[in-house]
């Protein structure tokens, strides 16, 4: 349950709400919001007490929460988040497109990805370092080495970074880089001792959904991360498994106005993943910002076919130019800002 | 005017207000005579081939690119 109190209600009478249910050995949270005080109640209320909250002049609504998520729900803030990446924001009207190769293949190249990515308007860089590749014996990343290329050629054009953490151990090297928002993948969605460690380092966190990830389960590995001290995340929604094999998998646009309703996150998508051909990707990028997304991640090059990893959906700058102006226009059109 | 019909104009007027807004913004970084604007509109005009003729478009682009300017112009001001 979600407490929404008056508007004004002073610090100390949220308390004094706080102090009554944790005497009762009930947890709550306070949300960071700003614009009304907002607290979550984490245990089950006794009837009594809940008729005493019921009757509190100082609370104006109850909300009611899916499961035992309580920091993530829609109702734990009046606005929707907005996630800063550098001095990129991410959120509702702030709409963004990260933009890069997939993997770091080396630091001439990832500059000139870089600058192809910001000629092109992207607003993020990414760039894999620790590569989770499906084969052992496939291009596995540069690893720290990765890291030092992609933060240099981040701060050479002005573009915060986003890669891949696949264990909580090479966190001091994602921290020592000052990399700017950590992604997880698909397949590290649920390793919930990960989520743990990771969250602690308070750095925004790029969440993808696992393969064949519930909107439930993903929003509670959410949760995980807001619970263990990284509020600042952004879902992606990259595709997933269904019966169908003639694209590598399938973009899930549904989840986009549901997602709406259930929670507060921003909302990117990655259509490249999810059909994994880059000639493909174009129309999906402009579906995904027309459903609502809150921006794009996707994977170019200035040589795809030359790419160590996913060269069939890294897309040509011009392509990726293309995709960004139809994404500008389709923000536009629904309301909605792009970063300039 | 029927009223699916006032509907769907109304939409488009939305959609055109909000698309030249956004142009507003784009436009908010480069100078009224930069030259590349007007190859621009006038490649453009080359290779519509609507029912408009292209003088038409071109005051067309014309005022839209003065008001976009202007908006440009007042939005600099405002935040200094």
């Amino acid at each position: 349950m979600i407490l929404h109190f008056m508007q004004g209600t002073a610090n100390d009478q949220v308390q004094a709400v706080r102090d009554r249910l944790e005497g009762e050995g009930i947890r709550t949270l306070l949300s960071t919001e700003t614009a009304r005080p907002i607290v979550a109640v984490i245990d089950k209320v006794a009837e009594t007490l809940m008729a005493e909250l019921k009757s509190d002049p100082r609370i104006e609504s109850f909300h009611a929460c899916r499961g035992d998520k309580r920091m993530v729900e829609r109702a734990f803030r009046e606005k929707p988040m907005v996630v800063k990446v550098g001095k990129v924001e991410i959120g509702p009207g702030k709409c963004v497109v990260m933009a890069g190769p997939c993997s770091v293949e080396g630091r001439e190249i990832m500059m000139d990805a870089a600058r192809l990515a910001k000629d092109a308007g992207a607003h993020v860089l990414r760039g894999g370092a620790y590569k989770p590749r499906t084969s052992p014996y496939s291009f596995q990343g540069f690893g720290v080495e990765g890291l030092d290329q992609l933060k240099s050629a981040g701060e050479h054009f002005n573009m915060p970074v986003v890669t891949e953490i696949m264990d909580a151990s090479h966190l001091p090297a994602f921290v020592d880089h000052d990399i700017d928002m950590l992604q997880i993948g698909a397949r590290n969605m649920q390793n919930f001792t990960m989520l743990k460690a990771i969250a602690s380092a308070g750095i925004p966190i790029l969440l993808k959904r696992a393969l064949s990830g519930t909107v439930d389960e993903w929003l509670y590995s959410a949760e995980y991360l807001s619970a263990f001290g990284c509020p600042q995340v952004v879902l992606c929604e990259r595709g997933i498994r269904t019966y169908e094999p003639a694209t590598r998998n399938t973009l899930d646009l549904t989840v986009l106005p549901l997602l709406r309703e259930w929670t507060h996150l921003p909302i990117i998508v990655d259509p490249a993943h999810a059909v994994g051909v880059a000639r493909y990707i174009r129309p999906l990028a402009a579906a995904s910002i027309a459903a609502g997304a809150d921006g794009l991640i996707v994977e170019s090059h200035p040589r795809p076919e030359e790419a160590r990893s996913d060269k069939d959906q890294a897309l040509l700058p011009n392509e990726l130019a293309a995709i960004i102006a139809d994404a500008r226009v389709q923000a536009a059109v629904n309301g909605r800002q792009f970063h300039t | 005017m029927q009223p699916a019909l006032r509907h769907q104009l109304a939409h488009l007027d939305r959609t055109l207000l909000a698309l030249m807004n956004e142009r507003a913004r784009l436009l908010a970084s480069v100078a009224s005579d930069d030259p590349g604007r007007f190859a621009m509109v006038d490649d453009l005009l080359r290779r519509q081939d609507g029912p408009f003729c292209a003088e038409t478009l071109a005051k067309v682009f014309a005022a839209i690119d003065e008001g976009c300017f202007d908006e440009a112009a007042r939005r600099k001001g405002a935040s200094r």
